[in-house]
């Protein structure tokens, strides 16, 4: 990248006149400037009259928000498989750690629980991969000891959040359809996004 | 020397270690005609004091998924674009003291999350000396499930009224999207946890035979 | 004082405030998001969210930059919806010089280099080029307009204008 000039730097800061620049250094100055210009001009239009129609316009209060909430209809209908309440249950233990009142790891202040469960019928293989494993597989391998397509894992991670996904043997990238938090991962899939709380004291 | 010279000097003396950080961790696992973008990208964000280690993360996540060279430099670029608005849309709303690197995060994480900036000054507005994070999080969680802003942050506004800091604040949305799941409607679903509080309970325990089977992740030196 | 009536209860008044600021956050839209329709919205909506929460400008001293700060925001927002922050000006008109009504083809082409080169700009150090030397606001003006602190802006701003100097030299 071109180097500029602290003076001119200085001058263009309001800091300095522009007598103590050299003429290179006021050519550049002056380029600087002219761009400047050149982009000050001013739009030939208008937004004036939308936004004052808006600003005449009666704002509903809070209570006639809630109120409009209630009459209006928001039924959803969800129909839960059996098989998903072991895998909701998963979930809210995966979001929410905690320690058991039985015997458990000694954990420190700033560490928590992770349970992470998927359900990958005919896999070889399936790892979690992520945030936590410095995006390196073979950290946390989950393990389906009855073979009833079933993966599980619990890991002892960091409180606060990750990013995540399942490797399914070895090469299949997949998000992990439980989680109940997402986010886009700028490379065309969405990460799980998991958060860790501490142990209760 | 007063704190803030000593910080600036910090900062100049780390941002040269956060590039050299960088390369360590990225050379051999990103693409290596990234590696200079990619440095530069870190540095620059050093030397504004934005958290570099999501930067480095997400270079790392592009190299373990396979993405091309340009691609991953292109999103780790966005993505200290969004720590950066998150820094400064917490900058802007409390000015008590400066956030840490992990709500910086945090924020960015809900803003990706497609939690709006008008949203994080609402929420920062109202719940004043909190850390956003889990307040953002949990209205993500809500609006995920087709809650509005309004209502969601209405939500977290009534629950902090009523004892619920932080992390707890997770719970009442969870309460809300649970009503949702058994069936209510929205309008049902909110009313009945705004009639719950402050007795939303936390989620379930996990058993202790699931808790004592909890693995440590061995160090990062030792993985494979 | 113009706050100070609207709060008052004079709705009326802000259309005081649009005119006076209008023209000045169109065109710093328009410059971040090289699409004159896009900078309308933003600045339509953000207008009206000022209007909404006028309330919480704390110091009507300081409108200047909270309007500008509203803006940012909304054009903020819109950029992280791109793919890249990088900003094609290509699409956006030129805009109007109310002083020149014949054509004048060396300043367009002019105009269109230094567009082209501040589309090749991050989108931050865009922003601090345009806050500092187009819409002329004062390092302080921009901190309060975008959260972060003097220096870095200062960086931001010495940054842009090294790499449009290196641009506008090549081409020309």
């Amino acid at each position: 990248m071109m180097r500029v000039d602290p003076l001119v730097h200085r001058v263009l800061d309001g800091e300095l006149p522009p007598e103590v620049l050299t003429p290179a250094q006021r050519v550049e100055l002056e380029r600087l400037e002219r761009a400047a210009t050149l982009l000050a001009q001013v739009p030939a239009r208008s937004v004036a009259h939308r936004v004052m129609a808006e600003v005449r316009r009666p704002v509903p209060s809070l209570g006639q928000r809630f109120a409009r909430w209630f009459a209006e209809r928001h039924t959803i209908t969800i129909t839960i498989r059996p098989a998903w309440s072991l895998a909701v249950a998963a979930v809210l233990a995966a979001i929410a750690l905690f320690l058991g009142r039985g015997p458990a790891p000694v954990l420190g202040s700033e560490e928590g629980i992770a349970q992470f469960v998927g359900r990958f019928p005919g896999a070889n293989s399936v790892e979690v991969v992520g945030s936590f494993t410095d995006w390196r597989p073979g950290a946390v391998v989950l393990r389906d000891d009855d073979h009833d397509g079933i993966w599980r894992a619990v890991v002892v991670l960091p409180v606060g959040q990750h990013e995540y996904m399942f490797v399914v043997d070895g090469e299949r990238w997949v998000t992990d359809p439980l989680a109940g938090r997402y986010v886009d991962d700028g490379f065309g899939r969405q990460n799980a996004l998991l958060i860790v709380r501490p142990v209760p004291r | 020397m007063t704190l803030g010279r000593l910080a600036a000097l910090w900062l100049v003396a780390t941002a040269p270690l956060a590039g050299q950080e960088a390369r360590a961790r990225l050379a051999g696992r990103v693409p290596s005609v990234a590696l200079s973008a990619l440095d530069s990208i870190v540095a620059e964000a050093g030397d504004e004091g934005i958290p570099t280690e999501p930067l480095i993360q997400k270079a790392l996540e592009g190299g373990a998924k396979g993405a091309l060279a340009e691609r991953i430099v292109a999103v780790v670029g966005a993505s200290a674009s969004q720590l950066r608005r998150a820094r400064a849309l917490l900058r802007l709303t409390s000015e008590s003291q400066p956030a840490g690197p992990a709500e910086v995060t945090a924020v960015a994480a809900a803003l990706s999350r497609g939690v709006s900036p008008q949203l994080v000054e609402s929420l920062t507005v109202a719940l004043p000396g909190e850390p956003t994070g889990p307040a953002l999080h949990a209205v993500a969680d809500l609006v995920g499930h087709g809650f509005t802003e309004d209502v969601s942050v209405d939500l977290m506004v009534d629950a902090a009224r009523q004892g619920f800091r932080g992390l707890r604040l997770l719970d009442v949305a969870a309460a809300a999207v649970l009503e949702l799941q058994r069936g209510e409607s929205r309008a049902m679903a909110l009313a009945r946890v705004h009639d719950m509080l402050p007795n939303v309970p936390p989620p379930p325990r996990p058993a202790p035979a699931t808790v004592s089977k909890a693995r440590r992740l061995a160090p990062p030196s030792q993985r494979p | 004082m113009i706050v100070a009536r609207i709060l008052q209860g004079d709705p009326e008044a802000f259309g005081l405030i649009i005119r006076r600021y209008e023209a000045g956050l169109l065109r710093y839209a328009t410059r971040m998001l090289g699409s004159s329709d896009a900078a309308a919205d933003a600045v339509a909506e953000a207008l009206v969210r000022a209007y909404r929460h006028l309330a919480a400008c704390r110091d009507p001293e300081r409108l200047k930059s909270w309007l500008y700060r509203i803006v940012g925001n909304r054009c903020r927002s819109h950029l992280a919806r791109r793919s890249s922050s990088d900003v094609s000006l290509d699409d956006a008109p030129p805009l109007a010089d109310p002083g020149d009504h014949e054509a004048d083809t060396e300043r367009a082409d002019q105009l269109a280099r230094v567009e082209r080169a501040l589309g090749t700009l991050s989108s931050e150090k865009r922003e601090a080029f345009l806050l500092k030397h187009v819409e002329g606001l004062s390092y302080e003006e921009m901190a309060a307009a975008t959260g972060e602190r003097i220096p870095t802006l200062k960086m931001r701003v010495h940054r842009a204008r090294a790499a449009l100097l290196a641009i506008l030299k090549e081409e020309s």
